[in-house]
């Protein structure tokens, strides 16, 4: 008897300690999760803009795009851009749209807001690269893009 | 000594701590808790419906209702009789009296039930329901004393290589059923269930209101055999407070849906394809954080659940649903079809993955994972629907029938109608079914094609040869194998018996016969096939009124004896089953079937009121014929006269088909299906090349080799259609999640979920997602309000919801 009990005694010696261990290393903070939308506005320089092709990636931060939605002049309002699912199996993300509308952007517009699921306390960067712009023909514009950050209301 | 004990068993215990420590650590904390994760989240398989069939009455006293597993017998009989059933195999009884009681006889057990009381599940599903029916359903010998479950339930799941590799290529549309159930339209009538006006009470309020499915919009266009079909469901509330709407409703099986809108005012937002876990986290953070979001889910492959949250009183949101799907097309009518409901659905006992069927206001009494509340008879919800189908044929349109609505209908011009159904017939609670035919002699084999970046995609929609009209069929050898088994008792063989006796009565002189039976073993007519003759059809006749039904169902013997004899090379060979096919070894059936086929073909005839689907449709489909269903109060005659029909024509056979310039890969089926008159096939795949060409499709007709061109131009526009990459990568999922059902391979869900991802589809372990980002609602995230649907028209509502 007095074996048995010294050792479990020595045996609880031994593992408690780990198992105060264990509680402490393996306490989880979860990350905070947020929603937060970013603007994307061209700029076609004067020219009829009819169609285009982007792709923005996080930089910094950890994001997942959880919505796609139109711009504000009507030849990109009614219908979201499209985006590549092959690219975003990838974690990608590359957005796409055409108008075939008569009334077409010329001037600086925003043509697209992509609305992010925002992971952690990192500020996300991105990087945005267009990949094409053009006109109704479809000849090329030699068109700008810029991100607008935007926050929940 | 004993302190050197007291030392070894120190550093043992201490060994075994720190292995312990050690696993815990190396698993990030995550060792159990993924094991349980890993049980708990596995999304479900792509199965097969159940038939929406009345179900049984199911007020059953819950004491009576054993747990599964349990086997109340002491019959040696019985149990020998379940040891044949895989190790895998779970039972769960349930007594017939509702008393738990093992004394019952057989008899009273199968007077006592009543009518519809069961059926099978027609599926894939990896739980196939199989029940003790009216019919006699019993998986044991008929005349001892035994305990006879209510019902039983198995799991099976083949050894690697058990299963013919070509069942993962056997899908229920490429099964050729000559007989079903008609399904008869009634008119609008305010005493039907779905009609009148529901209202409901949310907690502490006291306001009656309209529920938060305001209506649902379908859009289809139809351009030769491919529908694109937009699916838009306006949420709205009429709450004083914010709710979450949750929506389960049916899509046909074989929609390829890749787009999903949602639209809040004058924004539409695109949502985006995920892993469905992801896409289910993404949905909950963003309705905790106040966000509108909605998420789509596939629950099966035809049915989904569509979630709004944060839905603020007095707003809408519209959700737009995109699919593409292949029409069905036989005799010369394509048939478009539209489910509205979801049927009420049987889940055995012990079943926690099925589609739950509760009264509104009673979730969670299912216990099934997904639940459908129906609404009461004489009551409705405002929900209506309003369906628009645009039919571009490409050739004339002859002639246009629904069967289910009353219809409207705008001729644009000869090629094309739009069909819309009449404002008052805008209850959704049947299936919108509409068949049209073009000109006959104009319907000719027709490709659709897709190029992307990824390449180019097809379906050809192959037509059997117009000669194949003018001529006679060749001499047949017809084997008729019958389930003589105690489950076939009563009017399933004498339903069978009448098939057998009008189908010996048609054959013709040259052709040759023999009749089967099976039960616990297998005895035929005569030592070989006979002639047709008057002496020898008055023999057969003799035989089959002997023949009774009892004892097992050792459809193993019965296959061996159709199968394992030569092939008399003159005759062409069919084979037809005539069984209820209640039997737990498909598998090894199905595997049989394979390795003895030969060149025979199978042509079934399901009996009862609860057949097997599940084995029947992939006999058929393997044995590369058909089969007819025939309930207990069907004319058998009529099946047989249909199936007479359809071989009075030789079949093209062993078909091969070259496709010239097109650099054909991913062919689905994999291994093309006989042309019989009146039935073409659907194939789809990839390609490359873009040169005009021509597809040689060979094949033998009745002894001789026969070929039919086919002109084809993968580049013309107009046969280009934007929804084939999406059906060639439906057909894939639909395919690889077959194979899954039966091949334990680890990677087969990650290829379907990837496939899914890529190509943008709904799937089992895909989702759609979208999120409002920009704006937060006020408030919590409110009550979760079910959208409750009517039980489909003539579907008792007391005898198939729990309530």
């Amino acid at each position: 008897m007095k074996a048995t009990a010294a050792t479990a005694i020595l045996a609880l010696a031994i593992a408690l300690p780990l198992f105060g261990q264990q509680g402490q290393r393996y306490e989880t903070v979860v990350p905070p999760v947020r929603f937060a939308p970013v603007h994307v506005v061209i700029d076609p320089a004067g020219k009829p803009l009819a169609a285009y092709q982007f792709e923005l990636k996080a930089i910094a931060g950890q994001v997942k795009i959880v919505g796609v939605e139109g711009g504000q002049h009507d030849a990109f309002r009614t219908r979201p851009p499209y985006y590549d699912p092959q690219a975003l199996a990838h974690d990608r993300i590359i957005l796409a749209a055409y108008s075939t509308d008569k009334d077409l952007p010329t001037q600086a517009t925003r043509i697209a807001t992509i609305h992010l699921q925002i992971t952690g306390t990192i500020q996300p960067e991105f990087e945005l690269n267009l990949t094409v712009a053009s006109d109704i023909d479809g000849e090329p514009i030699d068109a700008t893009i810029t991100l607008q950050k935007g926050e929940s209301k | 000594m004993k302190t050197l004990r007291i030392l070894r068993i120190a550093i043992g215990l201490t060994c075994m701590t720190a292995l312990f420590v050690a696993l815990w650590s190396c698993s990030d904390g995550q060792f159990f808790t993924s094991q349980l994760e890993t049980q708990s989240t596995t999304p479900p398989t792509e199965t097969e419906e159940l038939a929406e069939t009345e179900l049984a009455e199911t007020t059953t006293k819950p004491e009576t209702i054993l747990p599964p597993g349990t086997i109340l017998s002491s019959s040696p009989a019985l149990k020998e009789k379940l040891g044949q059933f895989p190790e895998s195999t779970t039972f769960a009884p349930i007594m017939a009296d509702g008393t738990g009681k093992p004394e019952m006889q057989y008899p009273e057990y199968w007077k006592e039930l009543p009518p519809g009381t069961f059926y099978d599940s027609e599926s894939q599903l990896r739980m196939n329901n199989y029940a003790l029916g009216t019919d006699g359903r019993v998986p044991t010998l008929a005349k001892k004393p035994m305990v006879l479950g209510r019902m039983f339930s198995y799991r099976t799941t083949a050894a690697p290589g058990q299963l013919p590799a070509d069942l993962g290529y056997v899908h229920i549309d490429e099964v050729w059923v000559i007989a079903k159930p008609e399904v008869t339209p009634s008119a609008p009538d305010e005493d039907r269930p779905g009609c009148g006006a529901m209202l409901v009470k949310l907690p502490d309020e006291e306001k009656e209101l309209p529920l938060p499915l305001k209506h649902t919009d379908v859009n289809g266009s139809i351009a030769g055999y491919i529908a694109t079909v937009h699916v838009t469901q306006q949420f709205h509330n009429p709450y004083d407070e914010k709710i979450e709407a949750v929506y389960v409703f049916p899509l046909p099986q074989n929609a390829a849906v890749n787009d999903f809108l949602m639209t809040i005012g004058d924004r539409t937002i695109r949502g985006i394809i995920r892993e469905r876990k992801e896409a289910e986290q993404i949905y909950q953070q963003a309705r905790r954080q106040g966000h509108v979001a909605s998420l789509l889910t596939q629950e099966r492959p035809n049915i989904f659940t569509q979630k709004v949250a944060n839905i603020e009183p007095g707003k809408q949101i519209d959700v737009d649903i995109q699919y593409f799907n292949t029409l069905g097309y036989v005799d010369g009518w394509y048939e478009f079809v539209f489910p509205m409901v979801v049927g009420p659905r049987f889940n055995p006992p012990g079943s926690t993955e099925g589609v739950g069927a509760v009264a509104h206001g009673k979730a969670g009494i299912s216990g099934q994972k997904t639940e459908v509340q129906y609404l009461k008879p004489g009551t409705r919800s405002g929900h209506d629907i309003a369906l628009s189908v645009r039919i571009d044929a490409g050739v004339e349109i002859e002639q246009i029938e629904c069967t289910s609505h009353a219809i409207r209908k705008q001729q644009d011009d000869r090629e094309k109608m739009t069909v819309s159904i009449a404002p008052l017939d805008n209850i959704p609670n049947k299936d919108f079914v509409l068949r049209y035919k073009v000109a006959g002699d104009r319907v000719k084999s027709a490709l659709m094609t897709h190029r992307d970046k990824n390449g180019g995609y097809f379906t050809l929609m192959l037509y059997p040869p117009e000669s194949l009209r003018q001529v006679r069929r060749s001499p047949m050898e017809m084997i008729f194998v019958l389930d003589c088994s105690g489950s076939m008792n009563g009017k399933p063989i004498a339903k069978a018996k009448d098939a057998i006796r009008r189908a010996l009565r048609k054959l013709e002189p040259g052709d040759s016969f023999q009749v089967i039976r099976f039960s616990n073993d297998a005895s035929q007519l005569g030592p070989k096939p006979l002639e047709v003759t008057e002496e020898n059809l008055r023999k057969a006749l003799a035989y089959v009124d002997s023949l009774k039904g009892g004892g097992g169902t050792m459809m193993i013997e019965g296959i061996k004896a159709a199968l394992d004899f030569p092939h008399d090379p003159k005759r062409f060979r069919l084979v037809s089953f005539m069984t209820d096919g209640f039997i737990g070894n498909e598998a090894q059936i199905l595997a049989a079937v394979q390795e003895k086929l030969g060149n025979s073909r199978i042509f079934s005839f399901g009996v009862g009121s609860s057949v097997n689907r599940f084995l029947l449709d992939r006999m058929a489909k393997l044995g590369k014929g058909a089969v007819a269903y025939i309930g207990l109060n069907d004319d058998s005659t009529t099946a047989v006269d249909l199936f007479y029909d359809r071989i009075s024509h030789p079949a093209m056979t062993d078909i091969d088909i070259q496709f010239g310039a097109m650099a054909v890969a991913d062919l689905f089926p994999a291994k093309v299906p006989d042309l019989f008159v009146g039935r073409p096939i659907i194939l789809t795949g990839r390609f490359q090349g873009n040169a005009p060409t021509e597809i040689t499709v060979t094949g033998r007709v009745g002894g001789q080799m026969h070929d039919i061109t086919i002109p084809v131009d993968p580049g013309r526009p107009n046969a280009m259609h934007e929804g084939i990459a999406a059906v060639w990568a439906r057909k894939k999922i639909e395919v690889l999640a077959m194979q899954h059902m039966y091949n334990s391979d680890p990677d087969l869900p990650e290829t379907i979920k990837q496939t899914a991802l890529e190509y943008n589809l709904m799937s089992a372990y895909t989702a759609f997602v979208a999120v409002d980002s920009s704006r937060i609602t006020e408030g919590d995230h409110g009550v979760t309000v079910a959208v409750p649907v009517p039980v489909p028209d003539g579907v008792r509502y007391d005898t198939t919801v729990q309530h």
